[in-house]
């Protein structure tokens, strides 16, 4: 199973429990948590499904290289962690 | 040439292999640009002043206000009204008298920071929103000075480094440019040390850099969870399409 785990700072905002789906893809393993997380879906994702600015997505802790479809590839095991740019100082 | 009184002052850093006489004296000869004097730039000014950085530009158009000593551990009571720069300036010289250091108590222009970095050894970005951290990154990029990158809000803290040498990954290579969704601690929080734990890191990647020992956080970004006490570290390369160093 794909673990897919959000930052800290996001869950201010939005309920965004860890979940575990199947999935052979970054698109595939999103899509699967926003199916049951709609609003979460709007929050990550603008309207043509691409990562919104602020956001980052990392596989295994390298940052994905497709922002715009989510084609990077997944493992069977593989952690899905979403984060959010930080400007505070 | 270290005087003896400070052979003795800085006698536990020279001591470390790593840095001995020479980075010492690399540090004395340095010149490092401090951009914000809040929450992250406080611990980077006071530890970089005490450990021996020769010059200092700290820059920050900000007064201080009884809401930052919270955090902003180099601001005292009695500084509250005065302008961040020179509050932090008084500080610092209390802590090592032979620094020298300057302030600019407005936000300068893209090109007057050009002119500031072109100077500067190392930029220590400790701001507070995006536009300025772009901007910084592009100014560090044309002219290859390495940004040492922090940033921290609420629980949770990031890091990074940028050299700009051949191969290595830009801030505009890890984060879109998003001028429209700053968050501050003024409206979200933060707990106090986190901003030390960060900029503590920041100075510490300068004295790296400067001083030329270790390997910097360059193509890693660290970010740190103050209510686990975790750490993670992402792993980023240079983007193809990079607008800024592609
Ligand atoms: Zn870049």
């Amino acid at each position: 199973m794909v673990k897919v785990i959000f930052t800290e700072n996001l869950k201010r905002h939005i309920d965004c429990p860890p979940c575990e789906v199947e999935a052979a893809s970054v698109a595939e393993a999103l899509a699967k948590v926003f199916a049951a997380h709609p609003r979460l879906g709007s929050y990550i994702l603008d309207d043509q499904g691409g990562l919104r600015k602020h956001v980052m997505v990392t596989v295994d802790n390298n940052l994905i290289l497709d922002r715009e479809s989510l084609s990077d590839p997944l493992d069977q095991n593989s952690e899905v962690y979403v984060l959010q740019a930080l400007s505070g100082g | 040439m270290l005087t003896d009184e400070q052979l003795l002052k800085y006698s536990r850093q020279i001591m470390l292999p790593q840095i001995d006489i020479a980075g010492q004296e690399a540090l004395l000869n340095s010149h490092l640009l401090i951009i914000g004097l809040g929450g992250l730039g406080a611990p980077v000014a006071m530890y970089l002043a005490a450990a021996g950085v020769g010059e200092l530009t700290l820059i920050d158009d900000d007064k201080v206000d009884l809401s930052n000593l919270q955090r902003q551990i180099i601001h005292q009571f009695e500084s509250i009204g005065k302008d961040k720069v020179e509050s932090a300036k008084i500080t610092a010289l209390s802590l090592n008298p032979e620094t020298r250091i300057n302030i600019i108590n407005y936000r300068p222009g893209e090109e007057e920071m050009s002119t500031l970095i072109e100077q500067a050894n190392v930029v220590i970005d400790c701001c507070d929103n995006f536009s300025t951290r772009f901007m910084l990154n592009r100014i560090c990029h044309n002219y290859r000075v390495p940004l040492v990158s922090g940033a921290a809000i609420r629980w949770e803290g990031q890091l990074s480094t940028y050299t700009y040498e051949q191969g290595t990954p830009c801030y505009r290579c890890l984060y879109e440019e998003d001028a429209f969704n700053d968050q501050t601690c003024t409206q979200n929080g933060v707990v106090a040390p986190l901003v030390g734990v960060i900029g503590s890191m920041q100075a510490m990647e300068a004295i790296k850099l400067i001083s030329g020992t270790g390997h910097t956080v360059t193509g890693r970004l660290m970010l740190f969870d103050g209510m686990d006490m975790s750490w993670r570290e992402i792993r980023f390369k240079p983007r193809p399409a990079c607008p800024v160093c592609s």
